[in-house]
């Protein structure tokens, strides 16, 4: 599909991705599900843009999330009890913080703080290969440890800035900064 | 769609891994085949990659943070306000960057006021580091994309393209590595703009011009502003020669040897209309539209016949519909089409 509509994508729906999660974090009584419940919006926006771009992308997203939380209610065998069933009633708009808003300036201190958030050696790969222009290789050298190992912890850093940076949620629920070993290439610690 | 939660989890982590791949100096042509069909298989895929993708490229604004800081050294956490000649900041220049703050847990306070005085030293930073980007782009054969780049500047591939970006506060550098592509270059007369094809480069500021580069030879196409074309510089940086191409102009560098056609805008926008989906011949021969139209699309055409090549078409084509172009000669030329599996032959009838 079209790079047009990638783009249009990432300027104008994942920039509400942090509003958005809150939104299914209030709505929804599973929080394990929102990453799913996220990704399912993102797939529909996403075909229906394909199809003709919303004029009010953001209306759209919001409205597309709430189809889907009732579709899935829906189809739920069992209801819990504390679902609301009404999410028209909810106020989607809340507070604005979404990227979409916020200057050059404050979206880079969102990224720093994201980068702050990254455990040391991934962070160490992340600063050597992205600020420093080294190719993974001398990434490898330089942290000694294997391409492999390198590739791992771009891997694991690409997925908490996109959570950090878009979401301004941790990946992992502790959010706490945690060591990769090395030892023996790499060994998964993460708790998502 | 599925109520499996560790669904979207797992595509993720594909995801990471293949963008992570992909930047490894092993990458090849077949990996990106294979990449590709990874994410035409699924849109959460799509999605999923393209997210990523997106936040791997925000992540190159981190270059300015970098400023200041011994190479090969990580700084460490929150102590990015005690960076040389930053630490004057007033604090009348921050603005809080993160407007939910108060509402943040309160393990997360400690990481708002680092990102608040981060906020406030990058007054500095970053109008020295202005939109900084390292990536690459590539495009499939019948594929057609436009990048934004991060200062601003668009460039258009065309089919089975390829180019690496390299925008610094210094200067912005483009590689085309194969292919054709058209860039409409932000004017930022700090930063000179440079398309690189081989030994040749080309040097724009606030300019629209195509740059194409075939097996031996360099095309440059230029539609507004200016282009200087030059070899790239020697090191001792001893002036090179080099040549002014202004609007209209249609330079093709061969070996040693360039050649400028001074034209119409007009006739120079014509030899891009495959910008717009369409591959436009004027007065062409068969040989070199048949060429044209191999670049772009998926159903190799083949001469059969020196006298069937030398044949002079015209008209405006979809690029996308090679079919339709074979139709016509087939019915409005004395061409025989002799379709085999692999090929499309054109035959004097």
């Amino acid at each position: 599909m079209s790079a047009a509509l990638d783009s249009w994508f990432a300027r104008e729906i994942l920039v509400h991705e942090q509003s958005l999660e809150r939104y299914l974090r209030r709505c929804w009584p599973h929080r394990d599900d929102v990453h799913d419940l996220r990704q399912d919006i993102y797939v529909r926006v996403y075909e229906a843009a394909g199809k003709a771009l919303p004029t009010a992308p953001k209306s759209f997203l919001f409205t597309t999330a709430r189809n889907l939380m009732t579709d899935r209610l829906r189809r739920a065998k069992v209801v819990p009890i504390f679902t609301v069933g009404d999410f028209d009633g909810l106020n989607v708009l809340v507070e604005d913080d979404s990227l979409e808003h916020v200057s050059g300036r404050q979206a880079l201190a969102r990224l720093a703080a994201a980068f702050d958030r990254l455990p040391d050696r991934c962070r160490e790969a992340v600063w050597l290969r992205r600020v420093e222009d080294l190719p993974q290789k001398a990434v490898a050298q330089r942290m000694g440890v294997s391409e492999k190992t390198v590739e791992k912890h771009l891997a694991k850093g690409v997925r908490q800035m996109a959570a950090w940076y878009y979401g301004g949620q941790p990946v992992a629920p502790t959010g706490i900064a945690r060591e990769i070993s090395d030892d023996d290439g790499f060994t998964r610690q993460q708790a998502d | 769609m599925t109520m499996d939660s560790h669904d979207s989890r797992r595509i993720e982590h594909e995801a990471a891994a293949w963008l992570a791949r992909r930047d490894s100096s092993a990458w090849t042509e077949r990996d990106e085949a294979e990449l590709g069909a990874w994410i035409e298989a699924s849109t959460a895929r799509r999605v999923a990659f393209l997210r990523l993708e997106a936040a791997w490229a925000a992540c190159g604004r981190l270059k300015a943070l970098g400023a200041g800081v011994r190479s090969g050294a990580v700084p460490p956490r929150k102590q990015w306000s005690s960076l040389p000649s930053v630490r004057d900041t007033t604090p009348a220049d921050c603005t809080p960057p993160l407007a939910g703050a108060r509402r943040l847990r309160a393990a997360w306070a400690g990481a708002a006021l680092a990102a608040l005085i981060v906020g406030g030293t990058l007054g500095w930073g970053w109008q020295v580091y202005v939109a900084s980007e390292e990536a690459s782009y590539t495009t499939r054969a019948g594929e057609m994309r436009t990048i934004t780049l991060a200062d601003g500047s668009r460039a258009t591939l065309s089919s089975d393209s390829a180019i690496d970006v390299r925008l610094s506060h210094r200067d912005r550098r483009i590689e085309l590595r194969r292919g054709e592509a058209f860039f409409s270059v932000a004017h930022d007369a700090t930063r000179p703009f440079f398309v690189a094809v081989g030994g040749r480069r080309a040097v724009a500021v606030g300019t629209r011009f195509a740059v194409r580069r075939d097996p031996d030879e360099m095309r440059i196409v230029v539609t507004e502003g200016s282009v200087r074309l030059e070899a790239q510089p020697p090191r001792d940086g001893s002036p090179v020669p080099s040549a002014l191409l202004t609007a209209g102009s249609i330079a093709t560098a061969h070996g040693s040897s360039v050649l400028v056609r001074a034209g119409s805008v007009a006739d120079a926008e014509r030899i891009l209309s495959w910008r717009s989906g369409y591959l436009t011949f004027h007065d062409t021969s068969l040989e070199t539209a048949v060429a044209e139209f191999n670049r772009y699309g998926s159903q190799r055409l083949v001469i059969g016949d020196t006298a069937t090549g030398l044949l002079r078409i015209g008209g405006n084509f979809r690029w996308s519909n090679s079919e339709a172009f074979v139709r016509l000669l087939e019915s409005g030329f004395n061409i025989r089409v002799e379709r085999l599996p692999d090929r499309i032959v054109l035959h004097s009838r």
